[in-house]
């Protein structure tokens, strides 16, 4: 495959262009997880070869298509469970689950919670764009309320899932927000979410401007980039109270969690070898 | 190898044990969760992995991602858990995913009577799950039969990647009976075939000159992709009507024309048989000892068991009918198998035994049946 | 029409600014992100229609990255040198 780009390396670059709409933020977040897997296999704390994705279904999921990595692009909301039998049976691998918010915190609600309970040792990157993306632009769970969407056409009547609050109730070693408007901030998080052991979660605000976008009135790609930038809050350190996810106060990015407990897979291997020791 | 007096629940597990599981995802559900309790104590002995998941979905996605890390995969569940799964299942069957899915039947639908037992999901187990694709079922009648249709499951899986459903029900399931048991190295293990290309030539889904494309796994240095779109020999997502037609045609001919080497049955009084009594699973209990009584009031009965229900092979159930005046499809549903059978046997004369009863059908009854047609 | 991977190289002075030209798609995030507004939309178009972004100032790339960072489709990247 032909180099051009320093992240052509780790690119199926006979795929490119990407098949995302121009200006959409998940190819922005792509590149985000490329350098911080650079940065990682560079100074020697991850090896290329146990690096593998997993992706569901919709947009975001389809971040699994460009990777040269082990990569699964598997079925709507279950790339989590599908991530976390490979790293059950091959712990050596760092499983990278990508995902949009319906995939991760509408269909697969309940992989996220089990497994953030679990604290197993996956590093979950749930894209948030606010819509349903590739199915039309569709309401989702992370919908500000009152927002125009396709199927919300009065506006959405629901209100909007902070998972941050979640995951960071549920136990997660690491929980992070972060924003395609904040590149070198998102780079640092996924950096630091995959040299973490336990469950690493990272929510990133994504643009939609072809369907989020249009339906509120930021069509242009940078119209919809520069609208979210302005919405944006970062804060160092700031405490999970403080995770404000809301269209008119404003969406807190920075790190809200960051412990070092046990990840479910050494527990697991502890557990299993009593067996051996044991009944042998 | 030794002797042992076990259900046929019992017998899956250490079937599965000898045919090299290393992670089994389960979640509870009856009549199963005694195979999950026996590998939750006994696998990790030997080094594997069990694991109770959320639900059935997770459970089958999980084994799937643990089959493309190299381990042998495995869960277990009966009716509403299988509902669950075959969204992953045709997942796997596009992926070419080995995976062993122990479907154990109940009464259903629904709830039904989630503690007894019924056949009425025979055609779910592979005509379920989207796709229009067919995927292996076998199915056995005793406890012994379970342990080894479930190694014979795992090397199909392995050999044809593909998911491979082994079909018992609630009376298999809790029914003791003396089962010879192997230990791993003590049966012929059919693992995956491997690519022999160095990574950078690798093609996931290229099966060469056969049907079947080795498989390399997560953590290999491979690249591989697993793609649930369709795709073509790299696994790229392709959307043209070409590249559909060549994994359709291949995915249904693999499994198709393997049906020869997947066909398995029992019989009894073959000889000079002229009403054959044909069924599987536990049903396959009460028409032999049916054949046996019309054997005894003069009928020339006999009583087939298939352990392979799909693929179908229609030649060689043709075979082995071949001179029966009448053949009698006894099972415990409406009459679901029989369409299969039928359709095989044109021209013969073949008759539906449907009898609904929670346990098995009583001989006598199925007896009483076949003699109106007689 | 170029290749796939046909870059527009620019010295800054300091640094190079390359376009891939076939992957852009015209959004204008570099354009617009870019502190000292070196870059604009080109009046050139790729094989797909879009009109590639261009250094216009190069002279006043500080070097940042922002472009290369913000851009979805790994069609821009800063490398030091040529000063």
């Amino acid at each position: 495959m032909a180099v051009a780009h320093p992240l052509d390396r780790y690119l199926r670059t006979d795929r490119l262009p990407t098949m995302w709409c121009p200006g959409c933020g998940l190819g922005i977040l792509l590149g985000c997880i490329l350098r911080a897997l650079d940065r990682r296999i560079r100074e020697g704390s991850l090896r290329r070869e146990n690096v593998g994705f997993a992706g569901g279904i919709g947009c975001s999921a389809r971040m699994t298509l460009y990777p040269y990595f082990d990569s699964a692009h598997v079925i709507h909301g279950r790339a989590i469970p599908f991530a976390l039998g490979v790293k059950i049976v091959k712990p050596e691998m760092k499983m990278i689950v990508v995902g949009g918010d319906g995939d991760i915190a509408a269909i697969g609600g309940n992989h996220i919670l089990h497994a953030i309970r679990r604290n197993a040792d996956l590093v979950v990157i749930m894209a948030n764009n606010m819509i349903y993306g590739m199915t039309g632009g569709q309401q989702a769970p992370t919908t500000p309320r009152g927002l125009y969407t396709t199927t919300t056409p009065y506006g959405n009547p629901e209100r909007e899932i902070n998972i941050v609050k979640l995951a960071a109730a549920l136990g997660a070693n690491y929980v992070a927000r972060g924003s395609v408007t904040h590149t070198p901030l998102l780079e640092q998080m996924i950096y630091k979410a995959l040299g973490k052991r336990g469950l690493a979660f990272v929510e990133v605000l994504s643009t939609c401007p072809e369907l989020f976008g249009r339906h509120i009135g930021f069509r242009s790609p940078v119209d919809l980039y520069s609208e979210l930038r302005k919405r944006v809050v970062v804060k160092t350190r700031p405490s999970v109270e403080e995770s404000d996810y809301s269209w008119e106060r404003g969406f807190v990015i920075g790190e809200f969690v960051d412990r070092d407990e046990p990840g479910f897979i050494e527990v697991l291997q502890e557990y299993t070898s009593r067996a051996r020791g044991g009944a042998g | 190898m030794r002797v042992d007096y076990v259900t046929g629940n019992t017998a899956i597990a250490l079937g599965s044990i000898a045919a090299g599981l290393r992670f089994y995802a389960g979640y509870p559900i009856t009549p199963t969760s005694d195979i999950f309790e026996f590998l939750a104590r006994e696998l990790p002995k030997r080094g594997g992995y069990v694991v109770q998941f959320e639900d059935e979905i997770a459970s089958i996605n999980a084994a799937i991602g643990a089959s493309w890390a190299c381990a042998k995969s495995m869960t277990a569940t009966s009716g509403p858990g299988f509902s669950l799964m075959v969204e992953a299942l045709s997942l796997a069957v596009i992926t070419e995913t080995p995976v062993v899915v122990v479907y154990v039947m109940r009464t259903g639908p629904s709830t039904g009577v989630p503690t007894r037992s019924g056949q009425y999901d025979v055609l779910q187990a592979t005509y379920g799950f989207h796709g229009g694709l067919v995927v292996p079922v076998l199915a056995p009648a005793t406890p012994q039969e379970a342990f080894d249709l479930t190694v014979r499951a795992f090397n199909v899986s392995e050999k044809l990647r593909t998911p491979v459903v082994l079909l018992s029900d609630a009376t298999i399931a809790h029914t003791y009976g003396r089962v010879v048991v192997r230990e791993p190295g003590e049966v012929e293990v059919v693992e995956r075939a491997k690519p022999s290309v160095p990574p950078e030539k690798y093609r996931p889904y290229d099966p060469g000159e056969g049907l079947v494309p080795p498989m390399a796994c997560f953590g290999e240095g491979y690249n591989v992709l697993v793609e649930s779109l369709t795709h073509d020999e790299r696994g790229y997502y392709a959307p043209r009507s070409d590249v559909q037609r060549r994994l359709m045609w291949r995915l249904y001919r693999k499994i198709v024309e393997s049906a020869p080497e997947l066909f398995d049955y029992g019989a009894a009084y073959l000889d000079g048989c002229d009403v054959a009594l044909v069924s599987y699973g536990s049903t396959s209990l009460s028409t032999l000892v049916a054949a046996k009584i019309l054997r005894s009031e003069g009928y020339r009965a006999c009583s087939i068991r298939l352990r392979t229900l799909f693929p179908v092979y229609e030649e060689g159930i043709r075979r082995l009918l071949n001179g029966v005046g009448k053949v009698f499809v006894v099972e415990n549903n409406v009459g679901l198998y029989y369409r299969e059978l039928r359709g095989v046997l044109r021209g013969s004369e073949v008759v539906s035994v449907p009898i609904i009863d929670l346990d098995l059908p009583q001989p006598r009854e199925v007896v009483e049946v076949v003699k109106q047609w007689l | 029409m170029g290749s796939a991977t046909a870059v527009l190289r620019v010295p800054t002075g300091k640094y190079f600014i390359n376009v891939v030209k076939e992957r852009c798609k015209e959004c204008g995030l570099c354009v617009f992100v870019c502190p000292t507004k070196v870059l604009d939309k080109g009046s050139e178009r790729n094989s797909r229609g879009y009109r590639f972004a261009v250094p216009v100032r190069p002279e006043k790339c500080i070097g940042c990255r922002m472009c290369e960072y913000s851009c979805p489709d790994f069609a821009i990247f800063i490398e030091v040198g040529g000063g």
